[in-house]
């Protein structure tokens, strides 16, 4: 027995000793809820796998973490020639992790390899309107698009340019494991399911980031990420839910910080089905029938915006002339019989996702409760993501289903995606509403746009395609010692990171 | 004995076929992989164009020829999600799976056994009463619940240990107690019933009328009768884990086999499924295989011939 205590008590103290040397100098940890799928930019679209790649890669256009407006990144300037030709001036000097030199032909090159179908790129459908990347000289190109492209500036913000000699060197699938870009980290090393390790870029063109050594460990069950958040394992999450902020911020190393994103989520409610829905005044009676502020203070304890229209505030598109739906219950029950219903013939099915979006299966389940308080009957139907998705694409689901979308800077990124007849996600179309957004797609004077934009907002919300929720806000867990606010657009990028000394 | 060993070799043969068949065609319940491939913003034109390319527009029937004269080759095909081959991706996980499941067995038989065949020995005793209560505590508690409860006190009350990952000695710890808890807890059980049932046959009367030691019948001929039982549910529980433990590997984020595969199941990365399908069924099929050898050295009244 004493042989058992004394092995044991070697056991543990190896233990610890292991434990306390776990500690790094200058790194920072983020824990995500899924592994990277692959780590060469613009193939593939999570979060998860846009997280590192935007550490990596630089895109050539950016956004003021401030305004949100567009800034120059590894592009200084451009200069819109006429409604189907853009000039790009390159910043000069900028290096790949490989000493290769960045120029135009890494533009072209990354251009071109997006739309080329063999390559499969998950993106190629946002780019393919750019018919030919010209090369003016090194450091200038000339994108020619097929069509009036007002949105190239919003897709150049996520379009990482890839290393032309590297790629062609290597392969696709070589460095996809391995990637070079010209962002602020290196690679390091992917232990797959483990981690992914970078290294800070000495010669990084807008200077050393501060961080030492970034790492993105994937833990899929929420409650270890916060169990490691809290004891200091790892340093930044994303979306802590609302029920946890408290147990967050009681913990010695962290607390939550907020910010509210341009995501925006609502309820579809689907005209696309004969029914009570089609009619704009029962749409509009379920928009002054749910109380969005009593879900957004009891159900997301706080963390929402209530929305007043189809754009966040936050999309510099948005019109602000609009106000949110009022709460008024004797109105919504009005409108309805105005519509030749009542509301107890009103028998519904509402789909949601469970776990994608804040409190998603809760929101959906409070929804159902307050239309049920003016005699609406909906049952809620919980859906694993693929499949609900899959209902929304294939237009199988109930009269209603929940979904959010952004980030979301443009009003054509929204409105065109979700108010045209063709596309499914609001479950909503009407062909004269399809003419006016084509032809708001190709305006190029930032005016006309404007004007075309904001009709459209007023016709969007008379029309209630939704229930107009709230715009998310982003509740990220951090260690209290890192000097780092979140951003509106989600990115988390080690280079705006420091430790407080 | 050879001609029992071609035999038994071809049915596993047929076991696999089988469950992948079942598997392939399963995977048209679970949904369109594309739609999860591309943006959200994608239009059904990009959709239909994915589709072609990865063959998903072609029959089910073309789809399964192609399949089968694929696999037969070994050939599973890319990962749709990842840019390795489904096999390259589930082979990187099986030292990981290995490591906890063999560690998992091996500690789970050293609590398991002796507990067993004292609580028969002492059957009715205060010892074989905690027993039974611990036993039936490991086996009913949920193996989430216990792994978040760990990890609750010594990671985050005591900050003794890790919360999870992989690399270092006191990784392992946690989830190892969460698997010890409910697989030492189901040998201990069939441990204690099977050396009771052993405990009341005649020849252990005549042991103890020769006067041998009680600690002699026990081990010596009431545990080595019970063992052909023992291996039986060890080869089983050995399967499963080699199959990952999707639970623990997910609480612990242990990067095992049993994640990958949850994972490329919600994801619909169907190569993957395939492949680590595959692997299980072989798995499945040699363990059931091997147990059946093993009875021959514990037993020698068993006999292939």
């Amino acid at each position: 027995m004493k042989r058992f205590w004394n092995v044991f008590s070697l056991v543990l103290l190896v233990t610890l000793l292991l434990t306390s040397s776990t500690m790094a100098a200058n790194e920072v940890i983020i824990g995500s809820p899924a592994d990277a799928r692959t780590l060469f930019a613009m193939k593939f679209i999570d979060l998860a796998t846009h997280d590192p790649i935007s550490n990596i890669y630089d895109p050539l256009i950016t956004r003021d973490r401030d305004t949100m407006e567009y800034i120059g990144h590894l592009a200084k300037g451009w200069e819109v020639l006429d409604d189907l030709t853009w000039e790009f001036y390159l910043h000069e000097g900028i290096k790949f992790h490989n000493g290769a030199p960045f120029n135009a032909e890494a533009v072209k090159f990354t251009i071109d390899y997006i739309n080329d179908p063999e390559n499969e790129m998950a993106y190629r459908g946002r780019y393919s309107p750019i018919h030919t990347v010209e090369i003016i000289d090194d450091y200038t190109v000339r994108f020619h698009t097929s069509e009036p492209m007002p949105i190239l500036l919003d897709r150049l913000t996520s379009c990482y340019i890839l290393e032309p000699g590297y790629v062609r060197e290597v392969g696709e699938e070589y460095a996809s494991l391995n990637p070079i870009g010209t962002g602020p980290y290196k690679f390091t090393r992917w232990a797959q399911g483990q981690e992914i390790v970078m290294e800070r870029f000495e010669d990084y063109w807008l200077g050393t980031p501060e961080v030492e050594r970034v790492v993105f460990r994937p833990i899929p069950e929420f409650s270890t990420r916060v169990a490691a958040l809290l004891v200091g394992e790892i340093h930044v999450i994303r979306d802590v839910p609302g029920h946890m902020v408290d147990r967050v911020n009681s913990g010695r190393r962290t607390e939550v910080r907020g910010i509210p994103s341009s995501r925006v989520n609502y309820i579809a409610l689907v005209n696309f089905q004969e029914g009570p829905l089609q009619s704009k005044e029962v749409r509009q009676a379920f928009n002054y029938a749910v109380n969005v502020p009593e879900l957004i203070e009891f159900v997301l304890d706080g963390s929402g915006t209530q929305m007043a229209g189809c754009l966040s505030v936050l999309n510099p598109d948005h019109d602000p002339s609009l106000e949110p739906y009022p709460f008024d219950p004797e109105k919504a029950v009005q409108l309805i019989r105005d519509a030749g219903y009542e509301p107890s013939e009103l028998k519904l099915t509402l789909d949601s996702p469970d776990g994608r979006y804040p409190q998603d299966r809760e929101v959906a389940m409070a929804i159902a409760d307050q239309l049920g308080e003016i005699g609406i009957d909906v049952s809620v139907r919980v859906n694993e993501w693929g499949t609900h998705l899959d209902r929304i694409i294939n237009r199988n689901t109930g009269e209603m289903f929940l979904l959010g979308w952004g980030p979301a800077f443009n009003a054509q990124g929204t409105i065109e995606s979700l108010m045209s007849t063709e596309r499914t996600y609001s479950g909503f179309g009407l062909p004269w509403l399809d003419e006016m957004i084509a032809d708001a797609v190709g305006l190029v004077d930032p005016d006309e746009m404007r004007e075309a934009w904001d009709e459209i907002q007023q016709i969007v919300y008379d029309e209630a395609p939704w229930i107009f929720l709230w715009q998310q806000h982003d509740l990220w867990g951090v260690n209290v010692d890192l000097d780092w606010t979140p951003r509106a657009d989600e990115r988390v990028l080690g280079f705006e990171m420091r430790w407080n000394d | 004995m050879q001609r029992y060993l071609i035999k038994r070799i071809f049915q596993m043969l047929i076991v696999v076929f089988l469950a992948l068949t079942a598997v392939f065609f399963m995977q048209f319940l679970a949904g369109d992989p594309v739609i999860l491939l591309l943006p959200m913003d994608a239009t059904y034109e990009e959709i239909a164009e994915m589709r072609q390319r990865l063959g998903f527009e072609d029959s089910i029937f073309v789809q399964y020829f192609r399949f089968v004269s694929r696999a037969l080759r070994g050939d599973f095909g890319q990962s749709l999600r990842h840019p390795q081959t489904a096999v390259q991706l589930v082979f990187s996980r099986i030292p990981a799976t290995l490591e906890l499941a063999l560690i998992a067995v091996v500690v789970s038989l050293l609590v398991a056994i002796p507990i067993g065949v004292l609580s028969a020995a002492f059957r009715g005793s205060w010892f074989d009463q905690i027993a039974i209560v611990i036993t039936v505590f490991g086996q009913a508690v949920p193996g989430f619940w216990l792994g978040i409860m760990l990890i609750l006190f010594f990671a985050v009350t005591l900050e003794w240990l890790p919360t999870g990952g992989r690399g270092e000695l006191n990784n392992l710890i946690l989830p190892i107690i969460t698997l010890t808890a409910f697989y030492a807890a189901r040998f201990a059980r069939m441990t204690r019933s099977t050396v009771l049932d052993v405990l009341n046959t005649d020849y252990i009367r005549t042991a103890r009328a020769k006067g041998l030691t009680e600690r002699r019948i026990l081990y010596k001929h009431a545990l080595r009768n019970a063992s052909i039982s023992i291996i039986t549910l060890l080869g089983l529980q050995l399967g499963q884990l080699l199959g990952g433990a999707v639970v623990t590997e997910t609480v612990f984020y242990w990067p095992g086999l049993g994640r990958l595969l949850v994972q490329s199941l919600l994801n619909r990365d169907f190569p993957v499924v395939f492949t680590g399908v595959f692997f299980i069924a072989v798995v499945h099929a040699s363990l059931n295989l091997v147990v059946d050898l093993v009875y021959l050295l514990v037993d020698p009244r068993i006999s292939y011939d």
